[in-house]
Protein backbone atom coordinates (compact mmCIF):
# COMPACT_ATOMS: atom_id res chain seq x y z
CA UNK A 1 0.00 0.00 0.00
CA UNK A 2 1.06 3.80 -0.43
CA UNK A 3 2.93 5.50 2.88
CA UNK A 4 -0.12 6.50 4.87
CA UNK A 5 -0.84 10.38 5.77
CA UNK A 6 0.48 10.69 9.40
CA UNK A 7 0.35 14.44 8.95
CA UNK A 8 -2.82 16.05 11.57
CA UNK A 9 -4.22 19.65 12.67
CA UNK A 10 -4.00 21.57 15.22
CA UNK A 11 -5.00 24.81 15.12
CA UNK A 12 -3.45 26.40 11.75
CA UNK A 13 -0.35 24.06 12.01
CA UNK A 14 0.23 21.23 10.35
CA UNK A 15 2.15 18.65 11.72
CA UNK A 16 3.74 15.55 9.71
CA UNK A 17 3.00 13.51 12.50
CA UNK A 18 0.62 13.32 15.79
CA UNK A 19 4.10 12.93 17.78
CA UNK A 20 5.02 16.02 20.06
CA UNK A 21 7.58 16.17 22.90
CA UNK A 22 5.76 16.95 26.79
CA UNK A 23 6.50 20.53 27.87
CA UNK A 24 9.42 20.07 30.72
CA UNK A 25 10.68 16.83 29.30
CA UNK A 26 12.64 17.93 26.17
CA UNK A 27 14.84 21.14 27.20
CA UNK A 28 14.92 23.59 24.89
CA UNK A 29 15.64 21.56 22.20
CA UNK A 30 19.56 21.48 21.66
CA UNK A 31 19.78 19.08 24.67
CA UNK A 32 17.99 16.96 22.44
CA UNK A 33 19.16 17.67 18.69
CA UNK A 34 22.29 14.98 19.20
CA UNK A 35 19.98 12.80 20.26
CA UNK A 36 16.87 12.29 18.10
CA UNK A 37 16.39 14.72 14.51
CA UNK A 38 13.57 17.26 15.60
CA UNK A 39 12.53 17.58 11.79
CA UNK A 40 11.29 14.13 12.76
CA UNK A 41 8.39 15.01 14.91
CA UNK A 42 5.22 16.65 14.86
CA UNK A 43 6.09 19.49 17.09
CA UNK A 44 9.03 20.48 19.78
CA UNK A 45 6.91 21.96 22.52
CA UNK A 46 9.57 23.52 24.82
CA UNK A 47 10.06 23.58 28.21
CA UNK A 48 7.63 26.38 30.44
CA UNK A 49 9.19 29.96 29.92
CA UNK A 50 8.33 32.60 32.18
CA UNK A 51 8.79 36.43 32.55
CA UNK A 52 11.63 36.89 34.67
CA UNK A 53 14.27 33.70 35.08
CA UNK A 54 13.14 31.23 38.11
CA UNK A 55 15.56 29.54 39.33
CA UNK A 56 12.61 26.38 40.66
CA UNK A 57 12.32 24.25 43.77
CA UNK A 58 15.40 22.82 45.73
CA UNK A 59 16.00 19.27 45.70
CA UNK A 60 15.06 16.24 45.74
CA UNK A 61 13.12 18.05 43.17
CA UNK A 62 11.60 14.23 41.39
CA UNK A 63 11.68 11.08 43.30
CA UNK A 64 10.38 7.49 41.87
CA UNK A 65 6.84 5.93 42.65
CA UNK A 66 5.31 2.76 41.37
CA UNK A 67 5.34 3.20 37.52
CA UNK A 68 6.16 6.81 38.28
CA UNK A 69 7.55 9.62 39.02
CA UNK A 70 6.92 12.90 41.17
CA UNK A 71 8.66 15.99 39.93
CA UNK A 72 8.27 19.48 41.70
CA UNK A 73 10.90 21.12 39.19
CA UNK A 74 9.41 24.68 40.14
CA UNK A 75 9.59 26.34 36.29
CA UNK A 76 13.42 26.50 36.28
CA UNK A 77 14.03 28.50 33.42
CA UNK A 78 15.79 31.50 32.39
CA UNK A 79 12.87 33.95 31.20
CA UNK A 80 11.60 34.72 28.00
CA UNK A 81 14.11 37.32 26.81
CA UNK A 82 16.48 34.40 27.09
CA UNK A 83 14.87 32.36 25.28
CA UNK A 84 14.36 34.66 22.12
CA UNK A 85 17.85 35.78 22.53
CA UNK A 86 19.69 32.13 23.22
CA UNK A 87 17.60 29.27 22.41
CA UNK A 88 15.31 30.50 19.53
CA UNK A 89 17.88 31.37 17.07
CA UNK A 90 18.96 27.57 17.32
CA UNK A 91 15.58 26.30 17.25
CA UNK A 92 14.94 28.14 13.96
CA UNK A 93 17.13 25.99 12.04
CA UNK A 94 14.58 23.04 12.21
CA UNK A 95 11.72 22.70 10.09
CA UNK A 96 9.34 21.85 12.66
CA UNK A 97 6.40 23.93 14.45
CA UNK A 98 7.88 24.94 18.02
CA UNK A 99 5.35 25.40 20.38
CA UNK A 100 6.55 27.64 23.51
CA UNK A 101 4.89 26.69 26.88
CA UNK A 102 4.18 29.78 28.99
CA UNK A 103 3.65 30.31 32.34
CA UNK A 104 2.94 33.26 34.57
CA UNK A 105 1.67 34.77 37.32
CA UNK A 106 -1.28 36.86 36.64
CA UNK A 107 -2.84 37.87 33.16
CA UNK A 108 -1.07 40.84 32.16
CA UNK A 109 2.61 38.27 32.85
CA UNK A 110 0.83 35.86 29.95
CA UNK A 111 -0.19 39.02 27.70
CA UNK A 112 3.27 39.84 27.86
CA UNK A 113 4.73 36.45 27.03
CA UNK A 114 2.46 35.95 24.01
CA UNK A 115 2.88 39.21 22.67
CA UNK A 116 7.33 38.96 22.94
CA UNK A 117 6.79 35.10 21.49
CA UNK A 118 4.88 36.24 18.79
CA UNK A 119 6.60 39.12 17.97
CA UNK A 120 9.91 36.88 17.94
CA UNK A 121 9.58 34.91 15.09
CA UNK A 122 9.54 31.44 14.86
CA UNK A 123 7.49 30.50 17.24
CA UNK A 124 4.13 28.40 16.06
CA UNK A 125 2.61 28.19 18.84
CA UNK A 126 1.69 28.83 22.33
CA UNK A 127 0.60 26.11 24.73
CA UNK A 128 -0.77 27.89 28.17
CA UNK A 129 0.49 26.67 31.26
CA UNK A 130 -2.66 26.79 33.29
CA UNK A 131 -1.70 24.06 35.40
CA UNK A 132 1.33 23.49 36.77
CA UNK A 133 1.21 22.20 40.05
CA UNK A 134 4.37 22.93 41.55
CA UNK A 135 4.15 27.02 41.83
CA UNK A 136 1.93 29.13 44.28
CA UNK A 137 -1.29 29.65 42.81
CA UNK A 138 -0.39 27.66 39.58
CA UNK A 139 -3.90 26.09 39.12
CA UNK A 140 -5.52 29.05 40.25
CA UNK A 141 -6.39 29.58 36.45
CA UNK A 142 -6.90 25.86 35.96
CA UNK A 143 -9.44 25.04 38.83
CA UNK A 144 -12.05 28.03 37.46
CA UNK A 145 -13.71 28.28 33.98
CA UNK A 146 -14.41 32.41 34.51
CA UNK A 147 -10.75 32.44 34.84
CA UNK A 148 -9.45 30.26 32.19
CA UNK A 149 -11.88 32.23 29.75
CA UNK A 150 -10.49 35.63 30.80
CA UNK A 151 -7.23 34.70 30.44
CA UNK A 152 -7.37 32.88 26.96
CA UNK A 153 -9.16 36.03 25.99
CA UNK A 154 -6.75 38.43 27.07
CA UNK A 155 -4.30 36.22 25.03
CA UNK A 156 -5.91 36.07 22.30
CA UNK A 157 -6.46 39.67 21.85
CA UNK A 158 -2.45 39.95 21.15
CA UNK A 159 -1.68 36.89 19.17
CA UNK A 160 -2.56 35.23 15.94
CA UNK A 161 -0.36 32.38 16.58
CA UNK A 162 -2.62 28.77 17.77
CA UNK A 163 -3.47 28.58 21.36
CA UNK A 164 -3.30 25.31 22.87
CA UNK A 165 -4.04 25.68 26.52
CA UNK A 166 -2.75 22.88 28.83
CA UNK A 167 -5.55 21.47 31.11
CA UNK A 168 -4.73 20.22 35.07
CA UNK A 169 -6.91 16.76 36.00
CA UNK A 170 -6.85 18.20 39.32
CA UNK A 171 -10.25 19.49 38.73
CA UNK A 172 -13.79 17.79 39.70
CA UNK A 173 -14.60 17.96 35.88
CA UNK A 174 -12.84 19.08 33.35
CA UNK A 175 -15.35 19.59 30.59
CA UNK A 176 -16.66 23.15 31.77
CA UNK A 177 -13.04 24.33 31.33
CA UNK A 178 -12.18 23.03 28.56
CA UNK A 179 -15.35 24.71 26.95
CA UNK A 180 -14.59 27.95 28.70
CA UNK A 181 -10.84 28.06 27.46
CA UNK A 182 -12.29 27.22 23.55
CA UNK A 183 -14.92 29.43 23.37
CA UNK A 184 -12.30 32.03 24.77
CA UNK A 185 -10.50 31.45 21.81
CA UNK A 186 -7.96 28.84 22.78
CA UNK A 187 -7.70 26.85 19.40
CA UNK A 188 -6.83 23.56 21.18
CA UNK A 189 -6.43 21.83 24.33
CA UNK A 190 -3.42 19.27 25.54
CA UNK A 191 -3.92 17.23 28.58
CA UNK A 192 -3.33 16.51 31.08
CA UNK A 193 -1.10 17.89 33.22
CA UNK A 194 0.60 15.84 35.98
CA UNK A 195 -1.69 14.78 38.87
CA UNK A 196 -0.96 16.14 42.49
CA UNK A 197 0.33 13.87 45.26
CA UNK A 198 3.33 13.48 47.52
CA UNK A 199 5.60 10.68 48.99
CA UNK A 200 6.80 9.92 51.86
CA UNK A 201 10.19 8.34 53.69
CA UNK A 202 8.87 6.54 56.49
CA UNK A 203 12.33 5.68 57.49
CA UNK A 204 13.28 9.55 58.20
CA UNK A 205 9.91 10.37 58.60
CA UNK A 206 10.17 13.15 56.03
CA UNK A 207 8.33 13.84 52.93
CA UNK A 208 10.80 12.82 49.89
CA UNK A 209 10.03 16.24 47.81
CA UNK A 210 11.45 19.27 49.25
CA UNK A 211 8.43 21.06 48.12
CA UNK A 212 6.59 18.27 49.44
CA UNK A 213 3.98 17.58 46.65
CA UNK A 214 4.62 17.22 43.25
CA UNK A 215 3.26 16.06 39.34
CA UNK A 216 2.51 12.66 39.11
CA UNK A 217 4.13 11.47 35.23
CA UNK A 218 4.67 7.87 33.65
CA UNK A 219 2.61 4.92 33.19
CA UNK A 220 0.48 5.16 36.69
CA UNK A 221 -1.18 8.18 35.09
CA UNK A 222 -2.09 6.83 31.80
CA UNK A 223 -5.82 4.97 32.72
CA UNK A 224 -6.48 8.46 34.22
CA UNK A 225 -5.14 10.41 31.70
CA UNK A 226 -6.70 8.62 28.82
CA UNK A 227 -10.27 8.69 30.39
CA UNK A 228 -9.68 12.63 30.64
CA UNK A 229 -8.78 12.72 26.86
CA UNK A 230 -11.87 10.95 26.15
CA UNK A 231 -14.18 12.95 28.62
CA UNK A 232 -13.57 15.75 26.77
CA UNK A 233 -13.18 14.52 23.20
CA UNK A 234 -16.97 13.42 23.80
CA UNK A 235 -18.16 16.66 25.24
CA UNK A 236 -15.78 19.06 22.55
CA UNK A 237 -15.46 16.63 19.41
CA UNK A 238 -14.37 18.97 16.66
CA UNK A 239 -11.39 20.54 19.09
CA UNK A 240 -8.31 19.08 18.43
CA UNK A 241 -6.87 17.43 21.65
CA UNK A 242 -3.38 16.85 22.27
CA UNK A 243 -3.32 13.78 24.81
CA UNK A 244 -1.02 12.96 27.18
CA UNK A 245 0.25 11.33 30.10
CA UNK A 246 2.42 8.42 30.66
CA UNK A 247 3.09 7.17 27.01
CA UNK A 248 5.64 4.93 26.61
CA UNK A 249 4.88 3.16 23.39
CA UNK A 250 3.14 3.82 20.01
CA UNK A 251 0.64 1.52 21.91
CA UNK A 252 0.08 3.80 23.93
CA UNK A 253 0.05 6.74 21.74
CA UNK A 254 -2.50 4.73 19.89
CA UNK A 255 -4.96 4.41 22.62
CA UNK A 256 -5.16 8.37 22.97
CA UNK A 257 -5.80 8.82 19.49
CA UNK A 258 -8.55 6.42 19.84
CA UNK A 259 -10.03 7.71 22.89
CA UNK A 260 -10.19 11.13 20.80
CA UNK A 261 -6.73 12.92 20.78
CA UNK A 262 -5.66 14.56 17.32
CA UNK A 263 -1.94 14.31 18.51
CA UNK A 264 -0.16 12.92 21.62
CA UNK A 265 2.70 13.90 23.89
CA UNK A 266 5.53 12.09 24.93
CA UNK A 267 7.23 13.20 28.37
CA UNK A 268 8.31 10.80 31.54
CA UNK A 269 9.15 7.80 28.77
CA UNK A 270 12.13 10.57 27.35
CA UNK A 271 13.71 10.47 30.79
CA UNK A 272 13.91 6.57 30.36
CA UNK A 273 14.34 6.67 26.61
CA UNK A 274 15.92 9.43 25.32
CA UNK A 275 14.65 8.61 21.54
CA UNK A 276 11.16 7.67 22.59
CA UNK A 277 9.70 10.13 20.39
CA UNK A 278 11.17 9.26 17.03
CA UNK A 279 10.62 5.54 18.70
CA UNK A 280 6.33 5.91 18.74
CA UNK A 281 7.07 8.13 15.50
CA UNK A 282 8.16 4.69 14.00
CA UNK A 283 5.49 2.46 15.70
CA UNK A 284 2.76 4.62 15.16
CA UNK A 285 3.43 4.68 11.02
CA UNK A 286 4.31 0.44 11.33
CA UNK A 287 0.58 -0.19 12.90
CA UNK A 288 -1.06 2.16 10.28
CA UNK A 289 0.47 -0.11 7.86
CA UNK A 290 -0.19 -3.41 8.90
CA UNK A 291 -3.37 -2.70 9.61
CA UNK A 292 -4.28 -0.98 5.92
CA UNK A 293 -5.14 2.28 7.59
CA UNK A 294 -4.16 5.45 5.33
CA UNK A 295 -4.72 8.24 7.19
CA UNK A 296 -4.00 8.50 10.75
CA UNK A 297 -6.93 10.88 11.18
CA UNK A 298 -9.16 7.88 11.03
CA UNK A 299 -8.14 6.82 14.29
CA UNK A 300 -9.07 9.94 15.99
CA UNK A 301 -11.79 9.13 18.76
CA UNK A 302 -12.79 6.05 16.85
CA UNK A 303 -12.77 3.73 20.19
CA UNK A 304 -15.80 1.97 20.47
CA UNK A 305 -17.16 0.10 22.91
CA UNK B 1 27.29 11.94 21.95
CA UNK B 2 24.40 9.72 24.12
CA UNK B 3 23.09 6.87 22.31
CA UNK B 4 21.33 3.62 23.30
CA UNK B 5 23.24 0.42 23.34
CA UNK B 6 21.88 -3.19 23.90
CA UNK B 7 25.16 -4.30 25.50
CA UNK B 8 26.28 -8.17 25.28
CA UNK B 9 27.51 -9.31 28.55
CA UNK B 10 30.95 -10.80 28.61
CA UNK B 11 31.30 -11.03 31.93
CA UNK B 12 30.17 -10.34 35.68
CA UNK B 13 31.74 -11.31 38.60
CA UNK B 14 31.61 -10.29 42.47
CA UNK B 15 35.15 -8.55 43.80
CA UNK B 16 34.01 -8.11 47.21
CA UNK B 17 30.83 -8.73 49.55
CA UNK B 18 27.84 -6.92 47.71
CA UNK B 19 29.97 -5.31 44.89
CA UNK B 20 30.23 -6.70 41.02
CA UNK B 21 31.84 -5.91 37.75
CA UNK B 22 30.17 -6.66 35.10
CA UNK B 23 32.02 -5.99 31.50
CA UNK B 24 29.66 -5.84 28.26
CA UNK B 25 30.67 -5.73 24.51
CA UNK B 26 30.25 -1.98 23.18
CA UNK B 27 32.85 -0.79 21.29
CA UNK B 28 30.74 2.75 20.78
CA UNK B 29 30.66 3.43 24.20
CA UNK B 30 34.10 2.35 24.58
CA UNK B 31 35.60 4.41 21.99
CA UNK B 32 33.85 7.43 22.99
CA UNK B 33 33.90 7.26 27.32
CA UNK B 34 36.76 9.09 28.69
CA UNK B 35 37.15 9.05 33.14
CA UNK B 36 34.03 11.75 34.35
CA UNK B 37 31.67 9.90 31.73
CA UNK B 38 28.40 8.38 33.35
CA UNK B 39 25.96 5.72 31.51
CA UNK B 40 22.46 5.50 32.48
CA UNK B 41 21.31 1.30 32.58
CA UNK B 42 18.02 -0.17 32.94
CA UNK B 43 17.06 -3.77 33.90
CA UNK B 44 13.13 -3.99 33.37
CA UNK B 45 10.94 -2.58 30.81
CA UNK B 46 8.16 -3.28 33.29
CA UNK B 47 7.88 0.95 34.44
CA UNK B 48 9.28 -0.37 38.31
CA UNK B 49 11.47 1.11 39.01
CA UNK B 50 10.74 3.50 35.89
CA UNK B 51 13.88 5.79 35.79
CA UNK B 52 17.43 4.26 34.86
CA UNK B 53 20.02 4.87 37.15
CA UNK B 54 23.63 6.46 36.38
CA UNK B 55 26.89 4.34 36.97
CA UNK B 56 30.20 5.74 36.28
CA UNK B 57 32.29 4.09 34.15
CA UNK B 58 35.10 2.18 35.61
CA UNK B 59 37.26 0.72 32.62
CA UNK B 60 36.88 0.81 28.83
CA UNK B 61 39.21 -1.85 26.00
CA UNK B 62 39.05 0.28 23.17
CA UNK B 63 41.23 -2.46 21.27
CA UNK B 64 38.51 -4.87 22.15
CA UNK B 65 35.04 -2.42 22.47
CA UNK B 66 34.21 -3.33 26.16
CA UNK B 67 33.51 -1.15 28.96
CA UNK B 68 33.10 -1.83 32.75
CA UNK B 69 31.13 -0.91 35.16
CA UNK B 70 31.81 -1.33 38.86
CA UNK B 71 28.33 -1.40 41.06
CA UNK B 72 27.52 -1.90 44.33
CA UNK B 73 24.02 -4.36 44.67
CA UNK B 74 21.52 -1.65 46.40
CA UNK B 75 18.54 -1.48 44.72
CA UNK B 76 16.06 -3.18 41.93
CA UNK B 77 18.48 -1.95 38.95
CA UNK B 78 21.57 -3.21 40.55
CA UNK B 79 19.96 -6.59 41.35
CA UNK B 80 18.71 -6.62 37.86
CA UNK B 81 22.30 -6.11 36.83
CA UNK B 82 23.34 -8.73 39.59
CA UNK B 83 21.55 -11.84 37.67
CA UNK B 84 22.84 -10.85 34.14
CA UNK B 85 24.31 -13.41 32.90
CA UNK B 86 27.32 -13.69 29.88
CA UNK B 87 25.39 -13.51 26.31
CA UNK B 88 22.46 -11.36 28.06
CA UNK B 89 21.98 -8.20 27.30
CA UNK B 90 21.92 -4.64 29.04
CA UNK B 91 20.37 -1.70 27.55
CA UNK B 92 22.49 1.24 28.17
CA UNK B 93 22.36 4.90 27.52
CA UNK B 94 25.66 6.82 27.31
CA UNK B 95 28.37 8.25 27.46
CA UNK B 96 26.80 10.78 29.42
CA UNK B 97 27.73 13.90 30.82
CA UNK B 98 29.16 17.26 29.63
CA UNK B 99 32.24 18.42 31.77
CA UNK B 100 34.55 15.63 32.77
CA UNK B 101 37.80 15.50 34.43
CA UNK B 102 40.54 17.57 33.49
CA UNK B 103 43.77 15.65 33.64
CA UNK B 104 45.90 18.10 34.85
CA UNK B 105 49.23 18.80 31.87
CA UNK B 106 51.42 20.86 34.01
CA UNK B 107 55.21 19.29 34.08
CA UNK B 108 55.73 17.43 37.16
CA UNK B 109 52.36 17.20 38.19
CA UNK B 110 51.34 15.44 41.23
CA UNK B 111 48.21 14.08 40.60
CA UNK B 112 46.03 12.99 43.50
CA UNK B 113 42.66 10.79 43.58
CA UNK B 114 40.62 10.61 46.58
CA UNK B 115 37.70 7.70 46.12
CA UNK B 116 35.10 6.89 48.77
CA UNK B 117 32.99 4.06 48.32
CA UNK B 118 31.78 3.54 44.98
CA UNK B 119 33.22 6.66 43.89
CA UNK B 120 36.75 4.79 43.42
CA UNK B 121 35.98 3.11 39.95
CA UNK B 122 35.72 6.36 37.89
CA UNK B 123 39.40 7.40 39.07
CA UNK B 124 40.43 4.21 38.73
CA UNK B 125 39.55 4.80 35.11
CA UNK B 126 41.02 8.64 35.55
CA UNK B 127 44.40 6.98 36.61
CA UNK B 128 44.72 4.68 33.96
CA UNK B 129 44.05 7.15 31.04
CA UNK B 130 46.76 9.45 32.40
CA UNK B 131 49.07 6.63 32.83
CA UNK B 132 48.41 6.27 29.33
CA UNK B 133 48.41 10.02 28.21
CA UNK B 134 51.50 10.76 30.02
CA UNK B 135 54.78 8.87 31.22
CA UNK B 136 55.52 8.07 34.28
CA UNK B 137 52.84 10.46 35.74
CA UNK B 138 53.00 11.08 39.63
CA UNK B 139 49.53 9.73 40.86
CA UNK B 140 48.49 8.86 44.84
CA UNK B 141 45.85 7.48 45.23
CA UNK B 142 43.70 7.75 48.41
CA UNK B 143 41.03 4.89 49.31
CA UNK B 144 38.44 5.53 51.36
CA UNK B 145 35.63 2.98 53.09
CA UNK B 146 34.16 2.05 56.09
CA UNK B 147 36.15 -1.22 56.98
CA UNK B 148 38.50 -3.38 54.99
CA UNK B 149 36.07 -5.43 53.49
CA UNK B 150 34.32 -2.69 51.41
CA UNK B 151 37.96 -1.28 50.41
CA UNK B 152 37.59 -0.95 46.45
CA UNK B 153 40.43 -1.37 43.77
CA UNK B 154 43.50 -0.98 46.13
CA UNK B 155 45.25 -4.17 44.80
CA UNK B 156 44.81 -3.30 41.20
CA UNK B 157 46.44 0.00 42.00
CA UNK B 158 49.39 -1.16 43.70
CA UNK B 159 50.02 -4.00 40.78
CA UNK B 160 49.44 -0.86 37.94
CA UNK B 161 52.62 0.82 40.24
CA UNK B 162 50.32 3.37 41.69
CA UNK B 163 51.14 5.12 45.13
CA UNK B 164 47.80 3.80 46.78
CA UNK B 165 46.68 4.92 50.34
CA UNK B 166 43.74 3.61 52.60
CA UNK B 167 41.80 5.03 55.20
CA UNK B 168 39.35 3.25 57.02
CA UNK B 169 36.84 4.83 59.21
CA UNK B 170 37.33 1.42 61.69
CA UNK B 171 40.67 1.48 61.58
CA UNK B 172 40.36 -2.32 60.08
CA UNK B 173 43.35 -1.25 57.10
CA UNK B 174 45.51 1.47 56.57
CA UNK B 175 45.45 4.80 58.41
CA UNK B 176 42.73 4.80 60.43
CA UNK B 177 40.03 7.63 59.87
CA UNK B 178 38.69 9.91 56.66
CA UNK B 179 40.39 10.05 53.50
CA UNK B 180 41.35 13.82 54.62
CA UNK B 181 43.22 12.41 57.43
CA UNK B 182 45.37 10.61 54.82
CA UNK B 183 44.82 14.06 52.32
CA UNK B 184 46.31 16.99 54.58
CA UNK B 185 49.78 15.06 55.41
CA UNK B 186 50.21 14.41 51.43
CA UNK B 187 49.24 17.42 50.81
CA UNK B 188 52.23 19.49 52.21
CA UNK B 189 54.76 16.06 51.23
CA UNK B 190 53.65 17.32 47.68
CA UNK B 191 53.90 20.71 48.25
CA UNK B 192 56.30 22.38 45.88
CA UNK B 193 54.83 20.89 42.93
CA UNK B 194 52.16 21.31 41.16
CA UNK B 195 48.94 19.84 42.37
CA UNK B 196 45.93 18.34 41.33
CA UNK B 197 42.92 16.63 43.23
CA UNK B 198 40.35 14.58 41.65
CA UNK B 199 37.72 13.44 43.65
CA UNK B 200 34.33 11.31 43.48
CA UNK B 201 32.50 9.72 46.67
CA UNK B 202 29.46 10.55 49.22
CA UNK B 203 28.74 14.10 49.53
CA UNK B 204 30.05 15.02 52.62
CA UNK B 205 33.40 13.07 51.81
CA UNK B 206 33.60 15.13 49.02
CA UNK B 207 32.78 18.56 50.90
CA UNK B 208 35.72 17.77 53.64
CA UNK B 209 37.71 17.25 50.40
CA UNK B 210 36.49 20.14 49.11
CA UNK B 211 37.08 22.19 52.13
CA UNK B 212 40.55 20.96 52.76
CA UNK B 213 41.44 21.88 49.25
CA UNK B 214 40.41 25.37 49.25
CA UNK B 215 41.70 26.05 52.95
CA UNK B 216 44.91 25.12 51.34
CA UNK B 217 44.97 26.56 48.15
CA UNK B 218 45.19 23.32 45.81
CA UNK B 219 42.76 22.96 43.25
CA UNK B 220 39.85 20.22 43.16
CA UNK B 221 37.58 18.67 40.50
CA UNK B 222 34.79 16.72 42.12
CA UNK B 223 32.63 14.31 40.19
CA UNK B 224 29.01 14.98 41.83
CA UNK B 225 27.08 12.36 43.33
CA UNK B 226 23.23 13.12 43.13
CA UNK B 227 20.47 11.37 41.28
CA UNK B 228 20.02 12.38 37.88
CA UNK B 229 16.68 11.19 36.65
CA UNK B 230 17.15 11.13 32.89
CA UNK B 231 20.58 12.16 32.89
CA UNK B 232 20.83 14.24 29.71
CA UNK B 233 19.54 17.92 30.74
CA UNK B 234 15.99 17.55 30.34
CA UNK B 235 14.46 16.77 33.69
CA UNK B 236 16.19 19.58 35.60
CA UNK B 237 16.23 17.17 38.41
CA UNK B 238 19.90 17.25 39.25
CA UNK B 239 20.49 20.61 39.93
CA UNK B 240 23.46 22.13 42.04
CA UNK B 241 23.98 25.65 43.21
CA UNK B 242 27.02 26.70 42.27
CA UNK B 243 28.78 29.95 44.31
CA UNK B 244 28.45 32.33 41.24
CA UNK B 245 24.43 32.18 42.15
CA UNK B 246 23.87 29.70 39.43
CA UNK B 247 21.68 26.98 39.50
CA UNK B 248 22.63 24.18 37.16
CA UNK B 249 22.34 20.57 36.27
CA UNK B 250 25.22 18.29 37.38
CA UNK B 251 24.09 15.50 35.08
CA UNK B 252 25.62 17.61 31.79
CA UNK B 253 26.54 20.99 32.88
CA UNK B 254 29.12 18.56 35.19
CA UNK B 255 29.29 16.20 36.67
CA UNK B 256 32.86 17.39 37.48
CA UNK B 257 33.07 20.75 39.10
CA UNK B 258 36.06 22.78 40.72
CA UNK B 259 35.27 22.15 44.43
CA UNK B 260 35.59 26.02 44.31
CA UNK B 261 32.28 26.30 42.45
CA UNK B 262 30.21 24.42 44.81
CA UNK B 263 28.14 25.66 46.82
CA UNK B 264 27.33 23.14 49.92
CA UNK B 265 24.12 23.00 51.24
Amino acid sequence: MTTPNTAVKIGKLTLRNPIVTGSGTFGFGPEMANIVDLNKLGAVVVKSTSREPRLGNLTPRIVETPSGILNAIGLQNSGVDNFIAEKLPFLRNYDVPIIVNLVGTGVADYVHLAEKLTAAGGVHGLEINISCPNVSHGCDFAVDPALTAELIREIRKVTDLTLITKLSPNVTDMVPIARAAVDAGSDALSLINTLIGTAIDIRRRKFRLANITGGLSGPAVKPIALRCVWQVHRALPNVPLIGMGGIMSATDAIEFLLAGATAVAIGTATFVNPTAVTDVVSGLEKYLMENGIADVNELVGAVTQ
Amino acid sequence: MPHQVFARVLSNDPIIAGHQVITCDAPSLAAEAQPGHFVNVLTTERFDPLLRKPFSVYTVDRDRGQISLLYSIVGATTEGMARKRPGEILDIVGPLGGRLFQADTRPAAAHIMVGGGYGVPPLVFLSRELRLAQSEPNITFIIGARRKDLLLCEAELIAAGVDARVATEDGSHGVSGRVTDVLEPLLLEKSGLPVMVYCCGPTPMMRAVAELCLRLGVTCQLSVEVAMPCGIGVCMGCVLDLTDGRRVRCCVDGPVFEAAEVKWS
